[in-house]
């Protein structure tokens, strides 16, 4: 936390299930969410390392807006540092994944190991007296593994990611299929015109009002749970009866499990403050979000497989992946057109107000159990998100 | 060596293709694949990793019939809507050993919201498997390969 003032900012509603549209698109509290937020006391989600499952492998990435560069070390460690040389600040690695025996800067040819340290300077024989290589490594960002996913924090205060992710870990588990033994799979990529909050503020009340799909196939109706945890993560998880063939569709496998016995399931997985990890009937997918500005989020939605898989059930999850839960997903699609629509709208005045699930002047306090098609659980993380900002409610 | 009147069959096809995408619609893009027929729209940057997840993958007719259900069915009136103008240009042309004619082409798609605001929408080549019958050509696999890995919007109708 700096010293900044947010009296004058903004004065939070005293409803406590109401938002003020304005933090949806001003500069300023983007600013400020860069460092109270991105820099804050909170993990956020950046890869698995099946992505980068070889020693040599690297992955780059954005922390806030800061670039990040994950390698994976002979060690088998994977490292985050600063994705810049540590000379004059050029972007390091540039591709979106790579592999290399060593990362050298163009620009000077300062060259570094794997493990980040510098190994190389020309002319270092006319550097300062007092120059030491040690002093130059790259600059490591906080980092930590569950089951293989890789979190990175800009702060020192953030708790260690297992006491964090609380009690999300079992269904996160479950996702990642016990073990973690991932096989990645590929990316789908999109650029959504809404601000970093509305993608992530999603939630249980809109499924089967905006997705037709769930109609005009009769879904039939899922069985399962949604919790809040303390740390303003949701949990949303359901499993649900086999979808009846009614010939509205011709192939009804996107939506049927591999092994047929098995019922089909469906979870989300929501981390604060906006990662996801989705496993959608057989599609397993890391959704890693990255703010552009206050009124743009890209998203990379990464699918994997476990390695015990045989080449049929990959071949299932790549169709299902390809097809049903992403950005142009037969499910999903209609996501995208709600988080643009609402960054419109956010630029009208007044608060957005949350009412499914919501008890008159009765605040929500985590850990919290609700309806499966509640919204309420988000004032959790927008209590959370009001507290880490500084704002005081009127 | 292919002669000019398979050629000229072979544009036709492209063109109708292009020309359905351009009205958005979505029975006239489905009537140019064959059966079977297949029709995948993935990026390079999966492509070239050997990664088999694809935006779009209609890997049986009757997943391309689907197709036209999301986009005429389940999600009207839900997205917002945009023109799509694709650009063609054949590249590489050559008869397969299955009798199938293999066209590659570079294309480029230009997209209007309603607002009437343009901008590019992808970039990529096609990869395409072309059946004759009767004078007629059809997709038999159609491979959008996009350089374009993040799309400034995302995609409802196929490329």
């Amino acid at each position: 936390m700096t010293s900044i003032s947010t009296d004058s900012l903004l004065r939070w509603p005293a409803r406590f299930n109401e938002i003020p549209k304005e933090v949806f698109h001003r500069p300023d509290i983007y600013e400020l969410e860069l460092e109270r937020i991105f820099g804050g006391p909170d993990w956020q989600m950046v890869a698995h390392r099946a992505e980068l499952s070889a020693p040599g492998d690297y992955k780059t990435a954005r922390l806030g807006e800061i670039p990040i560069l994950l390698v994976h070390g002979d060690d088998g460690v994977i490292r985050v540092f600063a994705n810049a040389c540590t000379h004059r600040g050029v972007h390091l690695a540039t591709c979106p994944r790579g592999h290399a025996a060593s990362l050298q800067c163009p620009y000077h040819r300062w060259e570094f190991a794997l493990d980040g340290a510098l190994i190389g300077a020309p002319g270092s024989a006319d550097f300062p007296s007092d120059f030491r290589k040690e002093d130059y490594a790259l600059r490591p960002i906080r980092s930590a593994e569950f089951l293989g996913i890789v979190f990175v924090t800009a702060s020192a205060v953030t708790p260690p990611l297992e006491e964090w992710l609380d009690d999300t870990k079992p269904y996160i588990a479950k996702v990642l299929k016990g073990d973690g033994r991932l096989r990645f799979l590929g990316y789908q990529k999109a650029v959504y015109d809404t601000n970093w909050k509305s993608y992530s503020d999603n939630e249980g009340y809109h499924g089967p009002l905006l997705h037709a799909a769930f109609r005009m196939l009769r879904f039939p109706k899922a069985d399962g749970v949604q919790f809040m945890t303390k740390n303003a993560h949701k949990v949303n998880s359901a499993q649900f009866p086999a979808v009846p063939h009614t010939g509205f569709l011709k192939d009804y496998s996107l939506l049927e499990t591999y092994d047929k016995t098995c019922s089909p399931q469906n979870t989300i997985i929501s981390l604060f403050p906006l990662s996801i990890i989705a496993h959608n009937v057989e599609s397993i997918s890391l959704r890693y979000a990255f703010p552009l500005g206050p009124a743009q989020t890209e998203v990379h939605y990464a699918y994997f497989g476990h390695q015990d898989d045989d080449e049929g059930m990959i071949r299932h999850r790549i169709r299902q992946g390809s097809n049903l839960a992403g950005p142009s997903g037969f499910i999903t699609l209609e996501d995208g057109a709600v988080f643009n629509r609402l960054q419109i709208g956010s630029h009208t005045s007044g608060n957005v107000a949350f009412q499914k699930g919501v008890k008159a002047g009765e605040p929500i306090t985590a850990p919290c159990l609700l309806d499966k098609g509640d919204e309420a659980g988000n004032l959790v993380r927008w209590e959370r998100y009001r507290t880490l900002m500084g704002f005081d409610r009127d | 060596m292919i002669d000019a009147g398979t050629l000229t069959t072979l544009d036709e096809l492209q063109n109708r293709y292009a020309r359905a995408l351009g009205l958005r619609d979505m029975r006239a893009w489905a009537d140019c694949f064959d059966d079977p027929g297949s029709y995948v729209c993935t990026v390079r940057e999966n492509e070239d990793n050997d990664l088999g997840i694809a935006m779009m993958m209609d890997d049986s007719s009757d997943r391309i019939q689907d197709r036209v259900k999301y986009v005429t069915e389940v999600w009207k009136g839900t997205f917002e809507d945009y023109h799509c103008r694709h650009f063609v240009h054949r590249t590489r042309c050559g008869i397969e050993d299955d009798g199938l004619i293999a066209v590659e082409s570079n294309l480029l798609v230009a997209y209007t919201d309603m607002k009437g605001r343009s901008g590019v929408l992808a970039v990529g080549i096609y990869h395409d498997r072309i059946a004759l019958k009767a004078g007629a050509a059809r997709f038999r696999a159609k491979r959008v390969i996009l350089d374009t890995t993040v799309t400034p919007r995302y995609l409802v109708y196929p490329l």
